[in-house]
């Protein structure tokens, strides 16, 4: 019974607070023409990576994924890998 | 009528030659001028590899109009963006519901004179290793 409370607790340890990048480097402008920037917020598949691994705040999840969404309509990054092109 | 600060990209077929490029670019840039807009950057970036097919090309080049237009001027620009067939993809967002011309140009003022900076220091740089 006590074990189930001790792995709870020593999860709770490792948790660390991330930053939202947008925030942190206020210098850093959303914009759907910048695919470089946008790369590093989705998976290798094309999905928008969640909040809880990036970190990003609401304010700007909402941003990024507005971006992201219009870099996809001008084929600025892929919809799904399945049609990306290879390298 | 108000003017508002647009943002046009477009992407224009691969096969177009550079005379080609800038008359379609000079095509929209004239309807937005003729509707009483005012452009404040046109940037033309080189080829580009694109994120999947788009009409079978796997390349194109994007065009990004920075502009204040009347609302109206939207509409017609998106119906010859439609017909045009160098036209492969293309989005207008827009940026600000005021435009100020003066405003809206001083980023690409601060933007040149950033670029240029750094070359300066370099030239610099050069010389003054020539000098030792």
């Amino acid at each position: 019974m006590q074990r189930p409370q001790n792995r709870y607790r020593r999860r709770r340890i490792y948790v660390r607070r991330k930053i939202c990048r947008f925030c942190a480097d206020k210098s850093i402008i959303l914009d759907f023409k910048d695919a470089d920037l946008l790369k590093h917020f989705i998976t290798e598949r094309g999905k928008i990576l969640p909040r809880r691994v990036t970190g990003t705040c609401a304010k700007h999840q909402r941003r990024l994924t507005n971006a992201v969404k219009k870099a996809r309509i001008m084929a600025l990054i892929p919809f799904t890998s399945g049609h990306a092109l290879k390298d | 009528m108000k003017l508002r600060h647009y943002e046009t990209m477009f992407l224009l077929h691969p096969e177009l030659t550079s005379e080609d490029r800038d008359d379609a670019v000079e095509k929209f840039s004239g309807i937005i001028r003729k509707d009483g807009g005012h452009i404040v950057n046109t940037d033309k970036w080189p080829l580009k590899k694109l994120a999947y097919k788009v009409q079978k090309q796997t390349h194109g080049y994007y065009v990004v109009l920075d502009f204040g237009a009347k609302s109206s001027t939207i509409q017609e620009l998106t119906r010859n963006f439609r017909l045009d067939e160098r036209v492969m993809k293309f989005i207008t967002t827009k940026l600000d519901d005021e435009f100020d011309a003066e405003e809206a140009s001083q980023k690409y003022i601060q933007a040149d004179k950033e670029e240029a900076q750094p070359d300066e220091a370099s030239t610099e740089s050069t010389s003054e290793g020539k000098e030792e």
